[in-house]
């Protein structure tokens, strides 16, 4: 135990290596593709991390925070000429609101309950930016097509962009990094625990799980303005379609919820799949690919609740003998 | 009074689990909760502590009506507790769930660690705190629960069978913790069935039975209680029965 | 004044609403007795749905044959979904507990998605009789049936809870299994028969429904959201308390879809979600 720092130093200084040098050694435009793509998502899951992992809320329907950043970043474009990135603030801001309507009532209850809003909120949003002119209805938003100046962070090729992804997840899991050593942190891991236990010694339950669901929810309209830069597009399907929920959450439950580099490594694993996926099989794919995640989230909940990274985490305590469980009561 | 109940009930369906009780435990006393199981001592001890709303009735802190107040809030208030079944934190260490305490009075993290360490020596688990907190057996266990109370710097400590399942070598070291716990001027109130540590410990006893409360005083002369000893009998021919409820 | 047309609508809506009542039972019953909430609730319904319309196509029956073996089959899913995934998770973490049950959903959904398509399908509407005519109420026949026989088979379900050996034996497990164990009732066996019991209901909900509702991979979607209101709305557990939050959202979704428009129906009811998790966590009939 008293070497983790150390060890984990030591990983978090390889993994860093091998992704700045990744585009360089795998140069082809499909593969720097391919690492954005990932960076992207492992942006994202690991900010629905913060909640679904640490605080141990399973939020099924974060896309409406992704949403909300593409959707200012493109609306904030398309209405007013300015850069997308100018949006990003306006979609922090919302995200934060929408955190706190749905979290405000239900974190108090239990986590049912906030999952359940969740989802419901998701769809609330995909039904009303549906039939909303000023969000371009079943269309969508299109960013600029020619880039006017560099703050438009229009680029052809993927290499800008898998920097600056690089750059926003290394923010994203420094602010993970850091809230997991700071009270906030601990509280969370101790509610996750047992919440009757943590509010006894005084951990404001509610208000700690509310504080990380409105990280979380920040940072995931990062992600999703992110999304809109690269792509230049947002309609109800690809902002705020469920599916994008579960590529979320499925990342970092297979890679690891509640742990620091468990989302990256879902998203190293999944975005390739899918990618190959969808080249190969084409449009049928896509059905089967979402067939692999709904049996791969069984399997992990059945078996695996706390996933790969979780496995091997177990390896190497193995030497730790088992939990006692004679208690008397 | 420091901490007191004024007139409790608790009414789950049709079972009256807490009967209009009032009682009160004054600063520097140790009030020992005693009765056969299902009398309502845990309940009555959960309307205390925040983890159950009394149907009617108020609990007072400090003079202060605390009845409406979470747990959380009567923790910082200076209330805190342990749990008849440990509620350890199994995936954190020693030291990371008495650290959990220690945030109450701190938001550093390093300040809460070196809390946490002291208080560990001082309940003589100095040397477990980086083990894991699920590798634990029972003593550890209630033992750590203690710790952790003991790190919110409490006012008052409520004790739910602090000793249950603990052999009588772990009970003694378990009795003289409590001990020196009060002797730094901490209030007690403890839920115990081990006659020992009440007879040992309590200045004051509150006998339950049935929801009400049927005799208090000191624990030699309330031990002697015919409706006591009555109440006592009927519990040895529940056990015999095989019930298990708390 | 109220015209024809609102009483029409007024009737049309409470007939859904007993059709949204039953499936809704199933998802309380569930809850209550083991604090489980099925994410693939929605998604029982839809297979539901599809099995109704492959007996059409396939071998030309109608819901009175579709709505007995699409109970018989969801029942046979929930079974099986309790055995080999709920019985597992349901002691394990909150995120093991919720990531299975919609990863069950996600499976079922896109797997009817690649056997059958993203296509919209229906069922002909002659295959329950045509419009009636009752009083001046223009009222379709499937709709009519559909909602009386979802009243019955949720008074049904009701009765089976409160008044047979069966749901009595479910309420003890449901209040303490180790008790009920003690009583030599077995706790497994409960909680299957209560997954039998609920997936079936919704069975017969889906093949009900089916008879006038689009067909899709992704309705169950839609249907849960509906559930998890209508149980928000009636407290969890409570069937009796299903079927006045059922009708009560059939009656919101029908009026808001002739005074607003059929597109916002969806809307208002998920916006009565969040004001019910603001302001009535604890349900319209549950005490606070």
């Amino acid at each position: 135990m008293k070497a983790a720092p150390a060890r984990n130093a030591v990983w978090a200084v390889a993994v860093a290596t091998a992704l700045l040098a990744y585009p360089l050694i795998f140069s082809s435009p499909f593969q720097q593709r391919l690492g954005a793509l990932v960076l992207l998502y492992a942006i994202a899951a690991s900010a629905w991390n913060i909640v679904g992992g640490y605080a141990g809320q399973v939020s099924v329907g974060h896309v409406v925070f992704f949403g909300c950043g593409a959707y200012a970043a493109l609306a904030t474009y398309h209405h007013t000429g300015l850069p997308p990135i100018a949006g990003v603030p306006l979609g922090i801001a919302a995200s934060v609101g929408i955190a706190a309507l749905i979290g405000v009532p239900t974190l108090r209850l239990s986590g049912h309950y906030f999952s359940m809003a969740t989802i419901a909120v998701a769809e609330l949003a995909r039904l009303v930016t549906t039939n909303t002119e000023f969000l371009g209805a079943a269309v969508g938003l299109s960013g600029p097509t020619v880039p006017r100046t560099v703050f438009d962070l229009s680029f052809i090729s993927a290499l800008p962009y898998y920097y600056l992804f690089l750059a926003v997840l290394a923010l994203t899991l420094g602010l993970t990094w850091w809230m997991e050593r700071s009270r906030i942190g601990y509280y969370l891991r101790a509610i996750r625990d047992s919440e009757r236990a943590a509010r006894s010694l005084g951990a404001r339950a509610g208000r700690v799980k509310l504080y990380a669901f409105m990280l979380s929810a920040g940072l995931t309209s990062v992600a999703g303005a992110l999304y809109a830069l690269m792509f230049g597009f947002v309609d109800p399907e690809s902002g705020l379609g469920i599916l994008i929920s579960v590529k979320m959450l499925i990342m970092a439950a297979l890679g690891g919820a509640g742990l620091l580099f468990g989302p990256l490594v879902g998203a190293a694993i999944l975005v390739p799949l899918e990618e190959i996926s969808n080249s190969v099989l084409g449009g049928r794919g896509a059905g089967l690919t979402f067939v692999l995640y709904g049996a791969i989230i069984v399997l992990i909940a059945r078996f695996r609740p706390d996933g790969i990274l979780g496995l091997l985490r177990l390896r190497r305590r193995a030497e730790v003998p088992p939990k006692d469980k004679t208690d008397a009561p | 009074m420091l901490l007191e109940a004024k007139g409790v009930s608790k009414v789950f369906g049709r079972l009256r689990a807490v009967d209009n009780v009032s009682a009160g435990v004054a600063q520097g006393e140790i009030l020992g909760l005693i009765g056969p199981n299902g009398a309502g001592k845990s309940t009555f001890f959960n309307c205390l502590t925040g983890d159950v709303a009394p149907t009617s009735g108020a609990v007072l802190f400090g003079g202060e009506d605390v009845t409406a107040r979470s747990p959380e809030r009567r923790a910082e208030l200076g209330l805190a507790r342990t749990f008849q079944l440990p509620q350890t934190f199994d995936g954190m260490t020693v030291l990371e769930n008495v650290m959990i305490g220690a945030f109450l009075r701190t938001a550093e993290t390093r300040e809460a660690r070196d809390r946490a360490r002291s208080v560990l020596d001082l309940v003589g688990m100095g040397d477990l705190a980086d083990t894991p907190a699920r590798t634990l057996g029972t003593p550890g266990r209630k033992r750590l629960e203690i710790a952790r109370a003991l790190a919110t710097e409490p006012k008052v400590l409520l004790l739910d069978e602090a000793m249950a399942g603990l052999n009588p070598a772990e009970v003694r070291r378990a009795i003289d913790l409590v001990r020196s716990i009060h002797e730094t001027g901490v209030t007690l109130v403890i839920v115990e069935h081990v006659m020992e540590v009440i007879t040992s410990l309590a200045g004051r006893v509150i006998v339950f039975h049935q929801g009400q409360e049927i005799a208090s005083g000191p624990p030699r002369e309330v031990m002697r209680d015919p409706s006591v000893v009555e109440a006592y009998l009927g519990k040895r021919a529940g056990r015999k029965a095989g019930a298990h409820a708390p | 004044m109220i015209s024809a047309t609102l009483v029409q609508v007024i009737v049309g809506g409470l007939l859904l609403g007993a059709v949204y009542a039953l499936f809704s039972s199933g998802l309380t019953l569930i809850w209550g007795m083991m604090n489980v909430v099925n994410f693939a609730h929605g998604d029982f319904v839809m297979v539901a749905m599809y099995t109704a319309f492959m007996l059409w196509s396939l071998l030309g029956l109608g819901p009175e044959a579709s709505v007995p073996v699409a109970a018989l089959v969801l029942a046979t899913i929930g079974i099986l979904s309790y055995f080999l995934l709920v019985r597992h998770i349901m002691r394990g973490p909150m995120i093991a507990q919720i990531l299975g049950t919609f990863g069950l959903a996600l499976l079922l959904r896109y797997t009817v998605f690649g056997v059958a398509g993203a296509n919209f399908l229906s069922l002909p509407d002659h295959l329950l009789g045509g419009v009636y005519e009752v009083f001046g109420i223009r009222l379709q026949a499937s709709r009519l049936v559909a909602g009386v026989v979802a009243l019955l088979v949720t008074a049904g379900l009701h009765l089976l809870l409160t008044r047979t050996t069966l749901g009595s034996r479910m309420l003890a497990v449901s209040e303490d299994a180790t008790a009920a164990q003690l009583m030599g009732i077995r706790p497994d066996r409960m909680q299957a028969a209560a997954w039998g019991i609920a997936a079936g209901a919704t069975g017969i909900a889906g093949a009900l429904i089916a008879t006038f509702f689009y067909i899709s991979p992704t309705v169950g979607e839609t249907l849960a959201i509906i559930a998890f209101v209508t149980v928000a709305l009636g407290g969890f557990g409570s069937v009796p308390g299903a079927l006045v939050a059922g009708l009560l959202i059939g009656l919101i979704e029908s009026l808001s879809a002739y005074w607003i428009g059929a597109v916002w129906k969806d809307v208002v009811v998920y916006v009565l979600f969040v004001a019910v998790l603001w302001f009535r966590p604890q349900g319209l009939m549950g005490k606070s």
